[in-house]
């Protein structure tokens, strides 16, 4: 295990159940600033668990409890004095399949900030310029803003949602795998964008393409049946990772 | 009598010979949106509520009583309305109602009607919205309630406007509860908002002048007029809402539905025929709008000429609207309104719902205090609650969101216990009333002194055969058909059709049922007024509902069943008996029980084919007539004929006849459920 200073994110020791049913096993890793950290396994080891266990989004799920501690910037985000508001507006999250809201661009990306308070007119068109550059949209949808936002690509739905969250300027994005419904180009063009993102955000993506993690990630876990087997530097974990299990998988002999 | 006089006379008055449908018409205009002022707001929070705030294991306790409310008979709701609620108005309004039968509540007791329909569409519409979009906004740091508020019901806005749309046909074709609180004056309320004044809607005329019309006469012919305003609206009413439906699912991407005959029809011919036919609608919707509206309180001529001022203004500030944006080079000519909508710039847009809102404030409350006070002061109180309203909301935008979601839920928590209460109310006042006169004497004796006294006997029997008959009637016809529909019948712009008018079916309102079933098997066939027409009007009325029932059920038989036994050599028919059939058997039986719980309470479809008020001897023929309970509830409580006890007493042997099929239907539902699961 590296231990790493800039810390944004220390997921210590979790433990988490659905009803009866545990879903994570003593889980730790940490998360590095400005870095992109991939969690990769096979269906159902709790990669999906783990990520939206982040922003405290399986709080909506009735039944599920979570043991442990998980520290942002040396605060637990399940303590009892923190406010889950805040925690989401922090750590924003990408989900697997494009779920853009049925109404105009500018109306998806203003969502946010206005839940959040701000009604200035003009502060909210430089917060919609701004996010949707950033997430390299704004060029194809300039001239479509009041458009509505299910008459664009899937890849382009997705880079929306991208731009959705950058408009609260979380300083983490959490991505479930975020290309999976999407074809091999719009991937791509997904991939550069979060390389692109990561000098300014923090970026932790679950993935079931094992080359996805490989391409873009500094940093690696991977999980099995609710317990974090490997966590290292991403170039080590495929190139020689220290647990067999972890090498069986990478080179695709189960999983 | 031509139609002009029928469409613009301002008088109905049927022993003068004057049958001007105006007032009338007006009148189920009035009540219908009276109702729906009512029942929305109430109807779309409880759905609400249901759907967003509710712990997923209570849903099902709320949606049951929904289903509870709706299934209540309209002859109990216009008991209740008639002993509890127009008592109550003439109490609370003194120096405007004399009685307290009023439009008023008619469109209170129409809106509680409705409201099961927009509760339990609107739920579904609220529930169908993806949980990808919760997540989204939830994941963002927004609220429950904002999440509810800003992103779930504008993506369930086209099913909720479906749902009172629903609510708005189930309120244009009530007749029974109507008819006994709204005065049946058949005049148009002055001023044209009073809601205190006495109206008759299209439903009550028809029942109330049926029974004494000279067979072939005008007066006649008049009323058979009056059924076919009705019916129009009732299909444009349906016509709505299935296109609603489909322009939802388009939304959230799924298959329209198939286009029917018409549909295939329309879309061959030519582009600019369609486009000019539906402009030509929406000119002639807007003119007889507003002829209708002046008719009110100009002669015809001077209707007319408002009319076609009003629609020329309209659609000419609109094409100016069109010119100008085109001329700017903002936009091509839009094609059809919505594009032309969306080519609006936003801020427009926000601005003029904005004016929009508060006008319809202002002028809501205007009219309401304009009732009480001087229209000066009328209209100050409307500027006051709009300015509350402003205030009301900058200060919500202020306050911490979580305190709002409190507030808000909280709001929406009482909605739905006054809904709760008031249908205990309902029940809990006709069962307290009603039970103690409930003795072995009362149930198996016959009436005396004119039904005043005595047992009801004959009337439970009476219910008891025309549900036997009617059934006889419609299961056979109505399963074969849906058996017919879901397995055989090949899925063609044909049998689309088909479906569209059972559908159609499906939503006529009772009454015209009731005068079909007159003047085809009473009169034509000679039947007379008997049991026999009786049954076959309500096997009639209730077979779309059957057939319907039945197609859904073994629709929902998976294929695979037919695969497997088909694979063994079994013939269509024997895996249609054997497997499918048998399967789908709960869904049926409930749908069954559900049209018999709705046989027995229907008041509008008898009154002038079958029943009678007294009958001191039973008779056995099935040319005879025969007495029933709504009818006779409706024959007491109107009459003011035997003690209220007695009336309650009848109402309350009907509500459990009628609730007692309801509680069998979903215990059935349950017992299959368990039983099977795929």
């Amino acid at each position: 295990m590296v231990m790493i200073m800039d810390n944004v994110i220390d997921i210590q020791n979790v433990n988490l159940w659905y009803g009866d049913h545990q879903a994570l096993f003593d889980v730790s890793m940490p998360v590095q600033k400005n870095k992109v950290t991939a969690l990769i396994g096979p269906s159902g080891c709790g990669k999906s668990t783990l990520i939206r266990s982040i922003n405290r989004m399986n709080d909506l799920i009735d039944g599920c409890r979570v043991e442990g501690r998980m520290m942002f910037h040396g605060e637990d985000i399940y303590g009892p004095g923190t406010d889950v508001i805040k925690v989401r507006k922090k750590i924003g999250m990408i989900f697997q399949k494009p779920n853009p809201f049925p109404m105009s661009v500018r109306d998806n990306i203003t969502y946010g900030p206005k839940i959040h308070g701000i009604t200035d007119k003009d502060k909210l068109e430089e917060i919609l310029e701004k996010s949707l550059r950033e997430a390299a949209l704004w060029e194809e949808v300039k001239d479509r803003l009041d458009k509505s936002a299910m008459s664009l690509s899937g890849g382009q739905q997705q880079r929306l949602c991208i731009a959705r969250t950058l408009a609260v300027s979380p300083e983490v994005i959490l991505m479930d795998e975020p290309t999976s419904a999407l074809d091999p180009i719009a991937t791509s063009k997904i991939e550069d964008l979060i390389t692109e993102l990561v000098k300014e955000y923090t970026v932790v993506i679950v993935t079931h393409n094992m080359q996805q993690a490989a391409r873009i990630s500094d940093y690696t876990g991977f999980m099995y049946i609710g317990e974090m087997v490997e966590f290292d530097k991403t170039d080590k974990i495929f190139q020689n990772p220290s647990k067999e299990m972890t090498d069986r998988y990478i080179s695709g002999r189960f999983g | 009598m031509g139609l002009t006089d029928l469409l613009t006379g301002p008088r109905w008055r049927s022993s003068e010979g004057l049958y001007g449908t105006v007032p009338i018409i007006t009148a189920t205009l009035l009540v219908t949106a009276g109702a729906i002022l009512f029942a929305v707001p109430i109807g779309v929070a409880a759905a609400i509520f249901i759907s967003e705030v509710t712990p997923s294991r209570f849903k099902s306790v709320l949606k049951s009583i929904s289903e509870v409310f709706a299934g209540i008979p309209s002859v109990i709701y216009g008991f209740f309305g008639l002993t509890v609620l127009v008592p109550l108005l003439r109490d609370t309004f003194p120096s405007h109602l004399l009685m307290g039968y009023s439009w008023l509540a008619g469109s209170i007791l129409l809106g509680i009607m409705a409201l099961p329909t927009i509760i339990s569409v609107s739920e579904d519409a609220l529930s169908a919205v993806p949980k990808s979009y919760r997540e989204a906004s939830m994941a963002m740091g927004a609220t429950k309630w904002e999440t509810t508020i800003k992103v779930v019901t504008p993506a369930a806005i086209s099913g909720i406007s479906a749902a009172i749309i629903l609510g708005i046909g189930r309120a244009v074709g009530e007749t029974m509860a109507v008819m006994m609180v709204c005065g049946n004056s058949a005049i148009v309320p002055d001023p044209i908002f009073n809601v205190f004044s006495r109206i008759r809607p299209i439903t009550s005329t028809i029942a109330l002048e049926m029974p004494y019309v000279v067979i072939g006469s005008t007066h006649y012919s008049a009323l058979f007029f009056l059924a076919l305003i009705l019916m129009i609206m009732v299909l444009a009413i349906s016509m709505a809402s299935k296109i609603i439906v489909n322009r939802t699912r388009r939304k959230f991407g799924e298959t329209e539905n198939k286009p029917s005959l018409t549909g295939i029809i329309v879309a061959k011919l030519p582009v600019p025929l369609v486009n000019g036919f539906k402009n030509a609608l929406v000119v002639a919707g807007l003119f007889l709008i507003a002829y209708f509206i002046s008719l009110t309180f100009s002669n015809s001529f001077g209707a007319v000429l408002i009319g076609i001022s009003v629609t020329v203004a309209i659609v000419a500030s609109s094409l100016l609207w069109l010119n100008r944006l085109k001329n700017e080079g903002v936009s091509d000519r839009p094609r059809n309104p919505s594009e032309f909508i969306e080519s609006i710039p936003v801020k427009i847009k926000a601005v003029s719902r904005n004016i929009i809102t508060y006008a319809l404030v202002i002028t809501v409350v205007f009219m309401g205090a304009s009732l009480f006070y001087d229209d000066v002061v009328a209209f100050m109180a409307g500027l006051a609650v709009a300015a509350a309203y402003v205030t009301l909301r900058s200060v919500f935008r202020r306050i911490d969101s979580r305190v709002v979601q409190k507030v808000a839920h909280t709001a929406l928590l009482a909605v739905m216990i006054f809904a709760i209460l008031l249908l205990v109310y309902i029940l809990a006042d006709i069962f307290i009333e009603g039970l103690p006169m409930i003795t072995w004497d009362f149930l198996t004796g016959y009436p005396k002194d004119a039904g005043r006294a005595g047992g009801i006997y004959p009337a439970i029997v009476g219910t008891l055969k025309l549900i036997v008959g009617s059934m006889i009637i419609a299961l056979p016809l109505g399963m074969i058909t849906g058996i017919f529909l879901a397995e055989y019948a090949k899925d063609t712009p044909f049998t689309r059709t088909v479906r569209n008018s059972i559908d159609i079916l499906n939503g006529t309102p009772s009454i015209v049922f009731g005068l079909f079933g007159m003047s085809a098997f009473v009169i034509y066939f000679g039947f007379g007024n008997s049991l026999l027409a009786g049954c076959i009007t309500l096997g009639l009325m209730v077979l779309p509902v059957i057939i319907r029932t039945t197609e859904e059920a073994l629709k929902a038989v998976p294929g695979e069943l037919r695969e497997g036994s088909m694979a063994m050599g079994a013939t269509k028919w024997e895996t249609t008996v054997k497997v499918v059939l048998p399967a789908a058997i709960g869904s049926v039986i409930t749908g069954v029980i559900l049209s018999i719980g709705r046989v027995a309470g229907e008041t509008a479809p008898i009154m002038f084919t079958a029943v009678i008020m007294y009958q001191r001897v039973m008779s056995h023929s099935i040319f005879d007539p025969v007495m029933a309970l709504p009818y006779q509830l409706f024959y007491l409580a109107t009459e003011g004929m035997g003690s209220p006890a007695m009336q309650s007493a009848v109402a309350t042997v009907l509500l459990i006849m009628v609730l007692s099929m309801f509680t069998l239907a979903s215990v059935v539902r349950h017992y299959f459920d368990k039983r099977i699961r795929w």
